[in-house]
């Protein structure tokens, strides 16, 4: 059982930074995602810790310890792989029991550990397979059950789901939060996908261009995103954000006004309301009135959007809600459900609740 | 309908590959055939399909003129060049497919220009250094200029088999516990089998075949089996000597059938780089 410490870490390939000066305390036994898109260092963090790129500048500590200049093998972390990284040559139970083989383990431990691991994730009939005869979900647990059967320090895992269909996923995913709260080990999660970062962290790091944009539990990223970057990530369907002026206490947009508990005028904000946030409403008052640009269907709700420029603004409505597309309609919603952002810095600018 | 084309195509294929297989067997079937018949049926004209059989051919050869000798010294020769150049060849193609800098590429460039060179130009500068040096007519010289002539292309071949390996593979071994010898041994190397075995045929075959080389630089008593054969096939006016040559061309053919056979599976996994991917 560790914590994991950034502290001041820095990665670059020549001029391209792809970690920027990056500071983060992991509490032990925290389960702590990495989310972001692509290209904005949340893997190459990771490996960081794994040992498998090193820090251009700044420390990484696991407890107590910095192991910057520790190889892999002895930082006592066991690792998921996006492509699982199982071995093609051995059988599953082989597989499960490398980590024991390699370290040197007595070897007389080893068939209670490897069988305890496999029933942990529910492959016991599969253990004499070659990982060719799996399927992907089966490889991904072979995965889990290699990382889990040595019970180290700290879990590492790169986009786990990412190669499984989408059914797999979302058993796979509470298949993890299940291991994780049964085994209690420290575990960093890298993923771009909000919906496994909101279901499965204690907390969320949003990345965005080798920085942390706003650090927090998913609800807190949920319901107080710190700057337009988070707005816009988190959340299906995302924020709708609307660029327009705050004129005495009114946002004013083309099509759109708004009032605001704000004091005074200010120029260059982005408006931003969650679509389970607006309703439908009367046409002859409503914020946003515009023809229907389109309705979706999702079974447990409705989407309704209008068009506004180049911007769709979408509102959750029930999902018996009917209206043709192209009618006159109105959405509205509490004050309070409001965010505002400065346009130029992307900064929540805070109003009174 | 479908089935029917199907059934179709596939006789169209076995009669095209029947003949395919005739005509390209049919020199070494001859071969066969006449290696075991005295000169004057072997070469009578008309050719005759049925003769006397005898195994004088083949007495004479290895037991008279003692080709067991050339055997061993093909043995010893093909054996080094393929240890070595396959120890060489993993552990630089290896590196080269993990390595992520421009050096590598220019490496991998000089690599093919000198493996595009014609050897026979390499000839003129061996021969005087070797004499010089003293080591003429040993073992280890063909081997290392064996070794020389194939490394690039061995390194080219293998780097593309452990470029085909996926780096996840090296990291979770890492990960797992072994240094990064113990990954390459333990995971590498093992998933890697195929391409190992279908690089080490190309390299048996480029010592085994060589006749250039070894014809040069060994004198008679050390020269392998291909390049002794020469001597038997090019002594026009005895037809007693090429009969033994035709012995020894069908001698020396039939462990590279073998060969091929025995590690079939392996080359055509090797071949079509299936078997590699996890």
């Amino acid at each position: 059982m560790a914590s994991i410490r950034f502290s001041n870490i820095t990665k670059r390939w020549g001029s391209f930074v792809g970690v920027d000066n990056l500071s983060l305390d992991i509490a032990d036994r925290e389960f702590i995602v990495l989310l972001g898109p692509s290209g904005c260092g949340k893997t190459t963090s990771m490996r960081m810790v794994a040992g498998l790129d090193d820090p251009t500048f700044g420390d990484v500590y696991i407890g107590d310890q910095r192991v910057n200049d520790l190889e892999p093998k002895d930082r006592d972390i066991a690792m998921v792989f996006q492509s699982y990284g199982l071995y093609a040559h051995l059988s599953v139970y082989e597989n499960i029991r490398f980590p024991l083989k390699v370290r040197g383990i007595p070897s007389t431990e080893h068939d209670a550990k490897v069988r305890a691991a496999a029933e942990m994730v529910e492959l016991t009939e599969f253990l004499e397979r070659k990982p060719k005869a799996l399927s992907g979900g089966q490889r991904q647990r072979v995965a889990l059950a290699r990382a889990i059967v040595r019970q180290p320090n700290c879990f590492l895992m790169d986009e786990p789901l990412s190669n499984l269909d989408a059914k797999l996923r979302i058993t796979m995913r509470a298949e993890i939060k299940h291991l994780h709260h049964r085994l209690n080990v420290t575990t960093i999660y890298v993923t771009h996908d909000q919906v496994e970062a909101m279901t499965l962290a204690d907390r969320v790091a949003v990345m965005e261009k080798g920085r942390i944009r706003q650090l927090g539990t998913p609800t807190d990223i949920y319901n107080n995103p710190a700057n337009l970057f988070v707005a816009g990530f988190i959340g299906s369907p995302p924020m709708n954000l609307i660029d327009g002026d705050i004129v005495e206490g009114q946002f004013r947009a083309e099509g759109v006004s708004v009032p605001l508990p704000f004091q005074g005028s200010r120029q260059g904000v982005v408006l931003g309301i969650r679509a389970e946030d607006l309703r439908l409403t009367d046409p002859a008052h409503g914020h946003f009135r515009q023809a229907v640009y389109s309705v979706e269907l999702l079974g447990d709700a409705t989407l309704v959007s209008q068009r506004f420029g180049s911007r769709l603004i979408t509102a959750r409505a029930d999902k018996g809600f009917r209206i043709e597309m192209g009618a006159t309609s109105a959405f509205e919603a509490m004050p309070s459900a409001y965010y505002l952002f400065d346009r130029a810095s992307g900064d929540r600018i805070a109003l009174p609740a | 309908m479908a089935r029917k084309s199907s059934r179709s195509l596939s006789g169209l294929l076995a009669v095209g590959l029947g003949v395919w297989v005739i005509l390209a067997a049919f020199p070494f079937l001859w071969m066969a055939i006449i290696s075991v018949r005295v000169p004057v049926d072997a070469f009578s004209v008309p050719p005759q399909l049925l003769a006397p059989f005898t195994l004088e051919n083949y007495y004479e050869l290895w037991v008279v003129d003692q080709f067991y000798v050339k055997f061993f010294n093909s043995a010893i020769v093909t054996l080094g060049v393929l240890c070595v150049s396959l120890s060489i060849g993993c552990l630089a193609g290896y590196a080269l497919s993990r390595y992520e800098g421009n050096l590598g590429f220019w490496l991998l460039m000089v690599a093919l220009v000198f493996r595009a060179l014609p050897h026979s130009t390499l000839l003129p500068g061996y021969q005087l250094a070797f004499a010089e040096l003293g080591i003429w007519n040993r073992y280890e010289t063909l081997i290392i200029v064996l070794v020389a002539i194939n490394q690039p292309f061995t390194i080219w071949m293998l780097r593309s088999f452990f470029a085909n390996i996926p780096k996840d593979l090296d990291e979770a071994a890492l990960v797992d516990g072994c240094t990064r010898t113990g990954a390459f041994f333990r995971v590498i190397v093992p998933v890697m089998w195929p391409g190992i075995v279908t690089t080490g045929l190309f390299s048996f075959l480029l010592a085994y075949n060589d006749f250039l080389i070894s014809s040069q630089l060994m004198n008679a008593d050390k020269q392998t089996m291909t390049a002794a054969l020469s001597a038997y096939i090019n002594a026009d006016d005895d037809a007693y000597k090429l009969m033994q040559g035709i012995a020894g061309a069908v001698s020396v053919t039939i462990p590279l059938i073998f060969l091929v056979l025995f590690f079939q599976r392996q080359l055509v996994s090797g071949l079509v780089q299936g078997a590699v991917k996890g």
